[in-house]
């Protein structure tokens, strides 16, 4: 069966699948990791019954060690100790969300302690509720402020997704060993793979360019 | 339950995985610090070709997997006739994409330097290697010795990845600890503590460093 088989139509179905799995997981974990680290993040800045320190403490952890060892924790030892089933995918998913919202929640709360306190301080005078401030003043000038480092952490996770791979979920890379351990054709197979990549994640970029100029707009009062 | 116990009984055999890590970190430290100066200098260069080249080199390699840059090298270099075994591959591999990002922190490194400086330099006579080998790139590094670190530091939690072609640093070894035990639980949260109390030593000796060798800085 091995080797030497050739390229055959199926192959770009299998690219075509991998690809949308790649997408799938990377939008997913995205997503998730936003909500999830926003969340962290303002639970550390308002300090909510004092378990900030603690969930920070596990982002440290989640940004310190490899992500390949979380994947293996996720899928391999959560099943394991709480006895409960987990397919690839949604270990891929769990772990991926977890370690992107580490990332955004210290995103989060760096961009909050950019913004100018004096306008905290002229928004409490004039007596807007902290609600109103964290929508009217926090909100949009921090958002302007993370913008930036938003992208290029989405850029190096779409990297990440590729070692969702090595717990079994058929994404791109592993459409890419498949495909090169039948064909043994590593000079096709891993440019292509790789050009894949290259080409997603310059569309991340200019997607993130055009929302940084968006959100910029922003900016320009606290310049005054 | 819970048994955090369970990895005493191997310790060596995480000890054996760390050394294989710690050298596959150390030489392709040493190595993507030298690609990575390479490509900075040409990235700077007055030509526009090595400009280019130099711009393509970190596009590629910082927009790329490693997973997929270590498969096409583990997979391809025999088909070239380069047969070499999973360290070296490894080692090759992390020191060429790596250096993507060495030469971009070493780049805004130089690119941060008070161009007063150099003017003075040449005002002293100072040949243009001069201002380079005595001017330009010391003060470059020495004052991008925390960005270094941090790249540094993901070169190490990146050698995670050379489980995957077989290598036995400490994710296989920890993998196989894991599968002998039944715990994988416990070994890979052992694992994940080990990664990151490392990391934090790692970056707060570096940011001493950083401090100490910039204290004349004002900045």
């Amino acid at each position: 069966m091995y080797g030497d088989q050739g390229f055959t139509i199926f192959d770009l179905q299998l690219w075509a699948e991998g690809l949308g799995i790649t997408f799938g997981v990377f939008l997913s974990s995205s997503i998730l990791g936003l909500i999830f680290g926003s969340i962290i993040g303002l639970i550390r800045y308002y300090n909510i019954i004092g378990i900030g320190r603690v969930l920070m403490l596990g982002s440290e952890f989640l940004k310190n060690s490899p992500v390949l060892v979380q994947l293996f924790l996720v899928y391999f030892g959560i099943p394991a100790l709480f006895t409960i089933d987990l397919s690839p995918v949604e270990a891929a998913i769990i772990t991926l969300s977890g370690n992107t919202a580490a990332f955004i929640a210290v995103i989060v709360i760096s961009s909050i302690d950019a913004i100018d306190k004096k306008q905290l301080e002229a928004a409490r005078s004039f007596a807007l509720s902290e609600w109103q401030i964290l929508r009217l003043i926090i909100y949009p000038q921090s958002l302007a402020f993370a913008m930036p480092m938003f992208v290029s952490l989405a850029i190096n996770q779409l990297q990440v997704t590729s070692l969702v791979s090595v717990i079994g979920v058929v994404d791109l890379t592993r459409v890419g060993d498949i495909i090169n351990q039948r064909t043994f054709e590593p000079f096709i197979v891993w440019p292509i793979i790789g050009v894949t990549y290259f080409v997603l994640a310059k569309l991340v970029e200019r997607i993130g360019a055009r929302l940084e100029q968006r959100f910029s707009v922003h900016q320009a009062s606290s310049e005054i | 339950m819970l048994d955090p116990a369970v990895m005493m009984e191997y310790m060596p055999a995480f000890w054996d995985g760390f050394i294989v890590t710690a050298e596959v970190s150390i030489l392709s430290i040493i190595g993507s610090f030298i690609i990575g100066l390479l490509i900075a200098l040409l990235r700077i260069s007055e030509n526009k070709v090595c400009r280019f080249a130099a711009l393509f080199y970190v596009d590629i390699f910082r927009n790329i997997p490693f997973l997929v840059l270590i498969f096409f090298a583990y997979y391809g270099l025999p088909e070239v006739g380069i047969y070499i075994d999973a360290f070296w591959t490894g080692c090759f591999t992390l020191s060429i994409a790596v250096a993507a990002y060495v030469a971009e922190t070493i780049r805004a490194g130089i690119q941060n330097i008070d161009k007063g400086i150099i003017e003075a330099a040449k005002s002293f006579g100072f040949k243009r290697v001069q201002i380079y080998t005595k001017i330009i790139l010391p003060i470059a590094i020495t004052s991008s010795i925390r960005p270094l670190g941090s790249v540094f530091i993901n070169l190490i939690l990146t050698t995670s990845i050379l489980s995957a072609i077989t290598l036995g640093e400490l994710t296989s070894a920890s993998k196989i600890i894991a599968s002998t035990t039944f715990r994988p639980f416990e070994v890979y949260m052992f694992l994940v503590i080990f990664y990151g109390v490392l990391t934090f030593a790692l970056s707060a000796v570096i940011a001493g460093w950083h401090k100490y060798l910039n204290r004349y800085n004002e900045a």
